[in-house]
């Protein structure tokens, strides 16, 4: 008989909801849990309440988001059961041993894999499928079987964010400047394009290598992972390292003077040139647009 | 302080990526190799460290010969010394990689105060052997950092909230600790000639572990199914602008 | 008596001055400036005896070449006058009796007088630009100075003739023999005649004190700094050596940090400076308000080695008893930014217009490059957006960071042969680089020229992946370490597949492939794509049909033109598809485009290079802007879209292939 346990970061975290989906291709009991909001987030503490939980309901799968703490949590369950574990899975296929499909490369590639444990661990990739809020989410405080080791690593205090404005990871419009920008002043008529939707400003990583924007900005796999309704992609010539952060765009607008650069594959609009002439008419038409 | 840091060799992938007709690996013929980049961002923090505070740096690497390139890059900026633990570049799953990790550090004696790593590898991203390398080792651990910095006896961790409020949360870490750094916690140095070539002859101890039977075995690589859509060109140049907003009007951004 | 000891006084000063030049010389770094001798006697007769540098610009040019030549007819007078301050009745033997001697003394006096009056026209009336920086002061000394001994010389002929003195006619000095009715034979004409020798004499003799340490010092070191200039290839920089087995890790040249590196040609060069300010003139940086000068960068160097010269002398002395070779280590200023600003040293686009327009051939790129050498390769200190670049030629093979897996993309469907390992090369390797393989508007160039190829029946191939970037876009910010570890790779490509002739699009590759790559085991013949093509057509393989509606000026690249005499075959192009006209500052006048010295990967401060071209170029009504080069035609066609212009940039082989030469 399978039972599943889901961590939630919280009942109504997104990415957490997809996890809740994606736990019933496993078929079975599936039980959904958070930790108390009050708790000071210790991911050690946190694994050992799963743990606990687990073996108290006969999980046979442990299933965690692809977030950052789901990662992690589910790394510290897997340390402590000794039992592999599968980041970023796109699906799974129970069985002995069980096979998922799983992100490499922040998901410009795919790895097929046999699970050689029990139980099931696995963390899911983020947008593999679509959420459907989770019904019955046990929210549960940290569990007593959690040692003072456990704990030793925890949040001790949160320092609010410095800079104003939309945050790149929530934003719906992100508008992204490239090599193709030219200079850090080029960057002027990304930034103004995004103020006029009310949009956040990235950029590749060329970008930040350069030192015309801070690495907050950079949209990449090893950078921020957006998700907006459009990311209008200027002068950016589409590396795969990058494409892997933007994958959650629902829309790609790529604005290019190389008709055969590999962010046309990827993109849903294309114009054909140069971004220090097509982003100020953009501009001015939406100006335009709304009689100002 | 002394400091390890792990570090992995991965390809530049580029604008695509082309499999091997085995699908057992990347093609990476005409491919160059760098350290991956949250590891270096990690080599270039353990750098700072100990010219603020003193001690050693070490870099270690588990991957084939030509890793050697990757450890001697690293203490061309400034590491002080390597171990390569050398395998035949096939794959090793996190549990084998983080045992022999595990194996190598207890085998070199030292006592380091912290295990610095990057959150994720930039290829295989399983976001866990530095993790199962601080159970192995009884020690603390605490993912996704993007500040370090030397606070009494221990350290002060920051890591970016991905959930409301926005902000930083902060860890106080006791050390020894094992610690994984994202890319963005600093930017590292350009190596200089003479460091190149002093690199070339700092130690470098080698050794050749047994891999285990992986328990996260990898069956095949394969590339995610390419959506069949075609970008609808707007146009050319400026152009092109009235389209462009026609469509932000229609998705509601307008 | 008197002239004896005044003799000895100024011969003294002189000496020990020297002595310490050449002490100083003699520590700096090493480098191999001899070889090809007959180039350097043509280099002196030409451009020191000559003067044709100078002649570059004919008025100043003219003025100062009478006062050199003048002063070369006139040296023996030193002796003469010497002795006639001592004996009223003697002269030299034999030439102190020749007329005609003394008549090329009356002429060439007066036209040094002339030059004098001409120059002194030229900066205090005329006052131009090139001078802004320089020391006027000092020059209006060393003219006086000239002017005096010139004047006196002339006044004491005079004299001469009015005591009657002279044994010959009149005739023989008429400007003298002019002069000499302002005097009557009398006892103040007798005093005169003392004094206007010893006041020539002594002026000579003071001269000659105060000459090494002036900027007059280049009458003597000029001569030697044409001497030992580049014989050919001036576009090649001179390499680093890394794994010199005798010299220790720590002595290693990594370019120029302190005045203590400079090699002795560039202390020689800073010797040699007269502060002209022709480099300044044409230089494209200072041009659009930069703050590079060529000629301050020379002046602030020069102060810089005098200031540090003895610390420099002293040190070499101590430590290897005098035998030649770098100073020991010694605590000096860092020439950057103390003698240079920083943002000179990033200014440079390496054009050459500078060199080129040098009169004694100083050869500031050497200076310039040595000091970013030194700048990265130590303290990996240069403009932050240059590092994308670095670590991706280092990393990716290329500038542009793209995989080399997709270099050949490009050619798909174009039936190009890519040479795979272990086949022999064809009769010619196409060279293609990273700029034409890369960027979609220097793509065209390529594929243009393959399609030109192809139909005249060329045996060719390209490398594919396998061609990593040459490596000049490393080398020109200063990181020789990098490029010498791509020169060896490709060399060692090269040389397996048995290439012996290359075609190369781009001039930077063109001149690395043919001028750099030999350092290192790499000789090949190396053409300009435009080169083969000019061939073709004059052969009758390739017929393009000739338009005369189409206006067409074409833009030399610095790389082709200025640094290896490529001029005529992309003209004959231009001219075989349209009707060319030419730009005011064409053929080896040529103003840079911009991207040169690895700029195509920095920001530019300050105005626009690119845009100061376009506009020359729009001035010439042309509809069409001709390039060779892919850097050229990024930058030129950037330059198009900002200054508004209504020009089409395209290079010569794309107008080749639209002329039908490919159908």
């Amino acid at each position: 008989m399978s039972a599943t346990l889901v961590f939630m970061e919280s009942a109504d975290d997104e990415l957490s909801q997809q996890a809740v989906t994606f736990a019933g291709q496993l078929g079975g009991e599936m039980s959904a849990v958070a930790i108390d909001a009050g708790e000071a987030y210790a991911p050690a503490a946190w694994a050992q309440t799963l743990v606990e939980l687990a073996q108290e309901r006969g999980a046979t799968a442990v299933v965690g988001p692809g977030t950052d703490r789901g990662n992690e949590v589910l790394a510290h369950v897997a340390a402590k059961l000794d039992q592999p574990m599968s980041a970023n899975c796109m699906n799974v296929t129970p069985g002995e041993p069980a096979t998922v499909t799983r992100m490499r490369w922040g998901g410009s590639l795919l790895e097929e894999a046999r699970v050689h444990g029990a139980p099931l661990l696995l963390t899911v990739a983020p947008h593999a499928v679509a959420a459907t809020p989770a019904a019955d989410v046990q929210v549960m405080a940290v569990s007593g079987s959690a040692s003072d080791a456990d704990r030793v690593v925890r949040v001790s205090e949160t320092v609010p964010a410095s800079t104003a404005g939309v945050s790149l990871a929530d934003a719906d419009v992100v508008v992204s400047g490239g090599r193709g920008v030219g200079s850090s002043e080029g960057f002027s008529v990304i930034e103004e394009l995004a103020a006029l939707l009310g949009g956040a400003v990235g950029c590749s990583r060329a970008v930040t290598s350069a030192g015309w924007r801070p690495h907050s900005d950079q949209v990449g796999q090893t950078g921020t992972k957006i998700s907006p309704e459009i990311y209008i992609a200027c002068g950016i010539s589409g590396a795969t390292q990058h494409m892997a952060g933007c994958k959650g765009a629902k829309r790609l607008l790529a604005i290019n003077p190389d008709g055969e650069a590999s962010i046309f594959a990827s993109a849903d609009y294309a114009v054909i040139g140069d971004l220090h002439e097509v982003v100020p008419a953009i501009s001015a038409e939406i100006r335009k647009a709304r009689g100002t | 302080m002394n400091i390890l840091v792990c570090v992995k060799r991965v390809p530049l992938t580029g604008g695509k990526i082309t499999l091997t007709e085995d699908e057992q690996a990347i093609q990476t013929r005409h491919l160059g190799f760098t350290v991956s980049p949250h590891e270096e961002c990690a080599a270039e923090e353990a750098i700072r460290l100990v010219e603020a505070h003193g001690g050693e740096s070490v870099v270690l690497t588990l991957g084939p010969a030509e890793a050697e390139e990757q450890l001697r890059d690293m203490m061309a900026i400034g590491i002080d010394r390597g171990i390569h633990l050398v395998t035949d570049g096939g794959e090793w799953d996190p549990q084998a990689t983080a045992a022999a990790i595990v194996d190598a550090v207890r085998a070199d004696g030292t006592q380091f105060d912290l295990l610095l790593f990057g959150n994720e590898s930039a290829d295989a991203g399983n976001y866990q052997v530095a993790v199962r390398v601080a159970y192995a080792l009884g020690l603390p651990v605490v993912n996704g950092i993007k500040g370090i910095s030397v606070d009494g006896a221990g350290l002060r961790c920051e890591r970016e909230r991905t959930s409301h409020p926005p902000g930083r949360d902060v860890y106080a870490v006791p050390m020894p600790a094992v610690v994984t750094v994202l890319e963005g916690i600093n930017l590292p140095r350009y190596p200089s000639v003479p460091g190149r070539m002093r690199a070339k002859r700092k130690p470098l101890a080698a050794a050749e572990p047994a891999r285990a039977q992986p328990r996260l075995e990898m069956v095949r690589l394969k590339l995610p199914a390419s959506s069949s859509k075609q970008a609808e060109v707007l146009g050319h140049g400026a152009d092109a602008a009235p389209r462009v907003v026609e469509i932000l009007s229609e998705i509601g951004v307008m | 008596m008197i002239l004896a000891a005044a003799l000895a006084a100024s011969g003294w000063l002189f000496a020990v001055r020297v002595r310490f030049l050449v002490a100083l010389l003699r520590s700096g770094a090493p480098v191999t400036r001899s070889g090809d001798v007959p180039v350097r006697a043509e280099h002196e007769a030409t451009i020191v005896l000559g003067q044709r540098k100078l002649l570059q610009r004919l008025g100043p040019g003219l003025l100062h070449a009478l006062i050199f030549w003048g002063f070369i007819v006139l040296a023996p007078t030193i002796l003469i006058a010497m002795i006639g301050a001592v004996s009223k009745h003697a002269t030299l033997p034999w030439l102190g009796h020749q007329g005609w001697y003394a008549f090329l003394v009356d002429i060439f006096a007066t036209l040094v007088l002339i030059g004098v009056a001409g120059a002194f026209w030229i900066r205090k009336v005329q006052r131009p630009e090139r001078f802004k920086g320089s020391h006027l002061g000092e020059a209006d000394l060393i003219l006086a100075l000239i002017a005096t001994i010139a004047l006196s010389l002339l006044l004491w002929h005079a004299t001469r003739i009015a005591l009657g003195l002279n044994e010959y006619p009149a005739s023989s000095m008429p400007v003298s023999d002019a002069l000499s009715h302002l005097f009557g034979h009398d006892g103040v004409t007798r005093v005169l005649e003392r004094a206007f020798v010893w006041v020539h004499v002594l002026t000579i003799l003071g001269f000659l004190a105060y000459l090494p340490r002036s900027k007059h010092l280049h009458i003597a070191s000029a001569a030697f700094n044409v001497w030992f200039g580049r014989t050919r290839a001036r576009g090649r920089l001179e390499p680093l050596r890394f794994d010199d087995p005798d010299i220790p890790e720590e002595d290693i040249r990594f370019g120029a940090g302190t005045a203590a590196d400079l090699t002795w040609k560039q202390m020689l060069d800073t010797f040699t400076c007269t502060e002209c300010g022709r480099c300044q003139d044409v230089c494209p940086a200072f041009a659009t308000g930069k703050v590079l000068s060529p000629k301050l960068l020379i002046m602030g160097l020069r102060d810089q080695v005098f200031a540090d010269g003895g610390a420099i002398v002293q040190a070499r002395a101590g430590s290897d008893g005098g035998t030649g070779g770098p100073a020991g280590p010694i605590d000096l200023t860092s020439l950057v930014p103390t003698a240079v600003p920083e943002e000179s040293v990033w200014d440079c686009v390496t054009c050459g217009a500078c060199v080129q327009a040098c009169p004694v051939s100083i050869e500031h790129i050497d200076h310039i490059v040595d000091l970013r050498r030194h700048l990265v390769m130590v303290e990996s200190s240069f403009p932050s957006e240059a590092e994308p670049m670095l670590r991706d030629v280092e990393r990716s093979s290329n500038p542009w960071g793209k995989a080399q897996s997709e270099r050949a993309d490009w050619a798909d469907g174009l039936g190009v042969r890519i040479l795979e390992p272990g086949e022999t090369a064809p009769e010619y390797l196409y060279w293609v680089g990273c700029a034409s393989s890369f960027d979609e508007r220097a793509r065209t160039t390529a594929e243009s020229t393959v399609k030109l190829l192809q139909k005249a029946g060329v045996d060719f191939a390209i490398l594919g992946a396998r061609e990593a970037c040459t490596g000049d876009p490393a080398r020109r910010i200063g990181n020789e370490y990098v490029f010498q570890a791509f020169a060896e790779q490709n060399v060692e490509t090269l040389n397996e597949a048995g290439v012996t002739k290359i075609i190369a699009n781009c001039p930077h590759c063109f001149n690395t492939l043919g001028n750099e790559y030999g350092d290192f085991g790499g000789d090949y013949e190396v053409i300009h794509h435009t080169e083969l093509l000019s061939q073709l057509v004059r052969d009758g393989r390739l017929t393009p049909r000739r338009s005369e509606s189409l206006s067409v000026t074409y833009h030399d690249s610095c790389y082709l033109a200025r640094h290896n005499d490529v001029l005529a075959a992309p003209r004959d192009l231009v001219g075989a598809v349209g009707e060319p006209v030419e730009m005011a500052r064409s053929g080896k006048q040529t103003f840079c485009c911009g991207a040169g010295g690895a700029h195509m990967w920095m920001e530019e401060r300050a105005g626009a290079i690119n845009e100061n071209r376009v506009r020359e170029a729009a001035e010439t009504g042309a509809d069409t802007l001709a390039v060779a080069c892919p850097y050229c035609t990024v930058m030129l066609d950037d330059g198009v879209q900002s200054a508004g212009a209504q020009l089409r940039v395209a290079d010569v082989a794309t107008l080749l292939v639209e002329a039908g030469a490919a159908d």
